[in-house]
C-alpha cells in the first residue's frame, strides 16, 4: 500500500455523510443530555428548596402552636395560684392568716430584700427570614431574572 | 434502499420539526396573547394570599411576676360551603357542644349570603368545647365508609389569642379590660393599649412554598410588669369590703403607695368586675368615674386637708409647731361664720393641738394670716387642680377654685383650708402628701415597674413633681402628725410602728347645701415616720355606723398598715433601729 492511497482513504473517512451525521447527532444528544442534566439539577434543587420552604411552614406553624400552647398553660398556672385560689387552699390546709403580733423577725446575715421581679432575656432575638442573604434561598430562574432585571436596568 | 432510508429520515424529522415548530409557534402566540394577560392576572390572584399577622398580646403581671393578664387560645369555629356533606349532622354536632340553635345553624349553611364560601358559626369558643368537636369529626371520619368523608367535613377551627385574666376581679380597677376587638379600656390596658396590643403585620404570603421565607416577623406587645403587689392588693380589697359591711360606706377606695418613690403597691375600688367577663361593665358601673375611684373620681376630702394647709403655714413662716392661739370655736370669713366640727371653743391651742383636734377655726386663722396668694400658690405647687399623670387611664382632675375664678368667694380661702369647697381625688392627696412624707420631694404616682420587649427589660425610674416645701418643713409636719395621732390615742396607730398621719370628715352637698348627716371619711398616713415606706389612704363613702373619720377610716388604715407591715416584711421600729445601729 502506497502513501497517497491512505491519505485518500482517510479523507474518504472524514468526509463520508454518515460520519459527519453520526457527529451532528452526536452534538445534539450532547446538548440534550446537557440540558436535562440542568433540568434535573434544576428540579433537584427546587424540589429541595420546595421541601425546605414547607418544612419552615410547618415549624412556624408549631411554633406558633407551641407558643400558644405556652401562653394557655401560663394562665392556667396563674389561675390555679390565683391568691383567691390559694388562700382557700391555706385554709383547707389549715392555716390562717398571720396577725403582727405573731411575726418574729429574725437578722440573717447577708439577706437582701429581693428586688420586684425580673423578665429580661426571657426570649432570644429571633431570625428573621427576611434578613437571609439570597444566596441562600434564590433559584436559578429567580439568579437570571435578577441578572437581566439589573443589567436592563443598568442600560 | 440506503437512499429510500435517507428520504424517511428527512420526512420523518421535517414533520417533527414542523411539529416542534408549531409547538413553539403556539406556545409564543399564547404567551403573547390577550388572553395570556388575563391568565397571568388570574394566576397572579392565587400566588399570592394576604394574610394578618397579628401579634399576641402583651402581658402583664405584678412586682414579684404574678400573671395578671395573660393570653389563651379559643376557636373560630366555621363551615367551609365547598366542602361540607351533612349539613344536619354539622348543626346537630355544634348545637349539642356549643348549646346554639339548631336550626339557626342548619339554615347558614343552607343559605349563606351570596358569594361566601366560608361562615362562621361561633367565636371564641374555649378550647375544650373545640377540641371535643375535634375528636367527634375524627371519630365521625374513621367510622366512615372507605373512601367517604365523614359527616363533619367542612366544619373548620381556626385558633386565635383571647385576653385571660387569671385573678378574675382582683385589681380590675387597676388592670381595665380588652374587649374582643382587641381594644383596652380603662387602667393599665387602656392607657398602654398600644405597647400591649403591638403591631399587625399585613404581608401577601406566596402559596408557592418556595418562597416561604417571605413569612415575615410580627413583633408581639410590650410586657408590662406593675408596682402592684398581688398579695397587697388583696389584702386591700378583702379589708376595704369588710369596711363597706362594718361602717355601711356606699363606696370607698383603699390606696398604697411607697412614698420614696411614687410606686402604687395596691389600689382598691369597692366596686370591681370580673374581667373575664368585661361584657358586665354596664350592669356594675352606672358612669365611668366608678371604674376606679381612687384616679377619677374627686371629691372634698375634708380634714386631711389640713396636713397641706399646715404644710404652707410652716413653710413660709406663718407659724412654727409653738405658735399659740385662743380657739372661740367660730370665726368670720368672707361673711361667713365658720365653726369647729364639735362647734366648741378649744382655749389656747399650739399648732400641734389644732392638727390634733382638727380644728377648722384654727385653719381658717392661720390661712387668713398667711393669705390668699400665698395659700393658693402652695395649693397649687401641691397638684390641686392638675392631673397626677399617674400612668392609668380614665384620671380626673379635681377642681381648685382660686381668686379671680367667677365662682370664688372670699370665704373659699377658709372653707378650702380644712378641705370643704375643693375637690380632689385620692390620687392627688396622696402625690400631694407624699411631699411631707418624702422629705419635701413630691413624687409622681405611677403603677408601671418595667417594660419588656425584644428580651430587654427597661425599668421605669422614678419621677418627682417638685419640692412645694422644705425638707425641715416636711419632716416638722410629720413629727407634729405623728405626736397629734399619739396624744389622742387615735385608732390609726399600729403596734410597734410609728405612724404620722390625719383623719378627714367632710360634709357632703346635696342640692346646694352641706347635709351633716352625709360624709366622705379619709384617712392618710405613712410609717414608720424617722423612714416612711408606705403610705395609705382610706376614703369610705357616706358611712352608716359613724360619720366621723376618726371612727371609721382610721381603723381602717391601722388595718391595712397591719396587713402591709406584714406583707412588705417591714420590720417594728425598735428592731429596724437595731439594724440600722449595727
Amino acid at each position: 500500500m502506497n502513501i497517497p492511497n491512505v491519505t485518500h482513504y482517510i479523507h474518504a473517512y472524514k468526509v463520508a455523510p454518515w460520519r459527519i451525521q453520526r457527529q451532528w447527532i452526536g452534538s445534539a444528544l450532547l446538548a440534550v443530555v446537557t440540558l436535562a442534566m440542568v433540568a434535573a439539577l434544576y428540579l433537584i434543587v427546587t424540589s429541595h428548596a420546595a421541601i425546605a420552604g414547607r418544612e419552615i411552614q410547618d415549624l412556624t406553624y408549631s411554633i406558633t402552636l407551641s407558643q400558644q400552647v405556652s401562653g394557655d398553660l401560663q394562665t392556667q398556672l396563674a389561675s390555679l395560684t390565683s391568691a383567691s385560689a390559694m388562700e382557700s387552699r391555706a385554709l383547707e390546709l389549715g392555716f390562717r392568716p398571720m396577725e403582727s403580733d405573731e411575726v418574729e423577725y429574725l437578722v440573717v446575715p447577708g439577706y437582701s430584700e429581693p428586688d420586684p421581679f425580673i423578665l429580661s432575656a426571657s426570649q432570644g432575638l429571633q431570625l428573621s427570614a427576611l434578613t437571609i442573604a439570597p444566596q441562600y434561598n434564590q433559584s436559578l430562574l429567580d439568579w437570571m431574572d435578577e441578572k437581566i432585571s439589573s443589567s436592563q436596568g443598568m442600560q | 434502499m440506503r437512499q429510500q432510508y435517507a428520504r424517511r429520515t428527512q420526512a420523518l424529522t421535517s414533520v417533527l420539526g414542523f411539529i416542534a415548530l408549531a409547538i413553539i409557534v403556539q406556545m409564543t402566540r399564547i404567551q403573547n396573547s390577550a388572553e395570556a394577560v388575563i391568565f397571568s392576572q388570574q394566576a397572579q390572584n392565587y400566588a399570592y394570599e394576604l394574610k394578618t399577622f397579628y401579634p399576641d398580646r402583651g402581658e402583664i403581671y405584678d412586682r414579684n411576676g404574678r400573671l395578671l393578664a395573660g393570653n389563651k387560645t379559643v376557636y373560630e369555629i366555621g363551615v367551609d360551603l365547598n366542602t361540607v356533606r351533612d349539613p344536619h349532622a354539622v348543626a346537630f354536632a355544634v348545637s349539642a357542644e356549643l348549646n346554639m340553635d339548631y336550626n339557626q345553624i342548619l339554615d347558614g349553611i343552607n343559605n349563606p349570603p351570596q358569594g361566601l364560601s366560608y361562615i362562621v358559626i361561633a367565636d371564641f369558643i374555649e378550647a375544650q368545647q373545640a377540641f371535643n368537636l375535634q375528636e367527634l369529626k375524627r371519630a365521625l371520619q374513621e367510622q366512615a365508609a372507605e373512601g367517604t368523608l365523614g359527616g363533619l367535613t367542612g366544619l373548620q377551627f381556626k385558633a386565635h389569642p383571647q385576653r385571660s385574666y387569671p385573678e378574675d376581679a382582683l385589681a380590675s380597677n387597676v388592670i381595665g379590660f380588652v374587649t374582643r376587638e382587641g381594644r383596652g379600656y380603662f387602667g393599665i390596658e387602656g392607657k398602654y393599649d398600644t405597647l400591649l396590643s403591638g403591631n399587625a403585620v399585613q404581608v401577601l404570603v406566596p402559596t408557592d412554598p418556595n418562597k416561604a421565607f417571605e413569612i415575615p416577623r410580627v413583633q408581639n406587645g410590650t410586657t408590662l410588669i406593675l408596682t402592684i403587689n398581688r398579695d397587697l392588693q388583696s389584702a386591700a380589697e378583702e379589708i376595704l369590703d369588710s369596711a363597706l359591711l362594718t361602717y355601711g360606706a356606699q363606696g370607698g377606695a383603699i390606696a398604697v403607695m411607697d412614698p420614696r418613690n411614687g410606686e402604687m403597691l395596691a389600689m382598691a375600688a369597692s366596686r370591681r368586675m370580673d374581667l373575664n367577663q368585661f361584657w358586665n361593665y354596664n350592669v356594675i358601673f352606672d358612669k365611668s368615674s366608678e371604674f376606679d375611684t381612687a384616679i377619677s373620681k374627686p371629691y372634698e376630702p375634708g380634714s386631711v386637708m389640713k396636713i397641706l394647709t399646715m404644710a404652707a403655714a410652716l413653710d413660709s413662716g406663718t407659724v412654727t409647731p409653738d405658735t399659740s392661739y385662743l380657739d372661740t370655736g367660730s370665726i368670720l370669713i368672707g361673711g361667713v361664720t365658720i365653726q369647729n366640727w364639735d362647734q366648741q371653743p378649744w382655749g389656747v391651742q399650739n399648732m400641734v393641738g389644732c392638727l390634733q383636734h382638727s380644728l377648722n377655726v384654727c385653719m381658717v386663722t392661720i390661712t387668713s394670716q398667711m393669705g390668699a396668694g400665698i395659700f393658693y400658690d402652695y395649693m397649687n405647687a401641691f397638684g390641686f387642680g392638675h392631673l397626677t399623670g399617674v400612668d392609668m387611664e380614665g384620671e380626673v382632675s379635681g377642681r381648685l377654685k382660686v381668686p379671680g375664678d367667677a365662682d370664688w368667694y372670699p370665704v373659699d380661702l377658709g372653707t378650702n383650708s380644712f378641705g370643704q369647697g375643693v375637690t380632689a381625688t385620692p390620687m392627688q392627696m396622696m402625690m400631694a402628701v407624699s411631699s411631707i412624707a418624702n422629705n419635701g420631694r413630691m413624687v409622681m404616682p405611677h403603677t408601671l415597674y418595667a417594660m419588656v420587649r425584644d428580651g430587654r427589660q427597661y425599668n421605669v425610674p422614678a419621677q418627682f413633681a417638685g419640692s412645694p416645701v422644705s425638707e425641715a418643713t416636711a419632716d416638722t409636719l410629720s413629727e407634729m402628725l405623728a405626736v397629734s395621732l399619739e396624744s389622742e390615742a387615735s385608732l390609726a396607730l399600729v403596734p410597734g410602728y410609728r405612724i404620722a398621719g390625719k383623719t378627714g370628715t367632710a360634709q357632703i352637698p346635696v342640692n346646694g347645701f352641706y347635709d351633716s348627716a352625709q360624709t366622705n371619711t379619709s384617712f392618710v398616713g405613712w410609717g414608720p415616720v424617722d423612714d416612711p415606706q408606705f403610705m395609705i389612704y382610706v376614703w369610705l363613702e357616706r358611712p352608716s355606723e359613724s360619720i366621723w373619720g376618726s371612727e371609721t377610716a382610721a381603723p381602717v388604715f391601722a388595718e391595712m398598715a397591719e396587713k402591709t407591715v406584714i406583707l412588705l416584711d417591714i420590720p417594728p421600729d425598735y428592731i429596724r433601729q437595731q439594724l440600722v445601729a449595727k
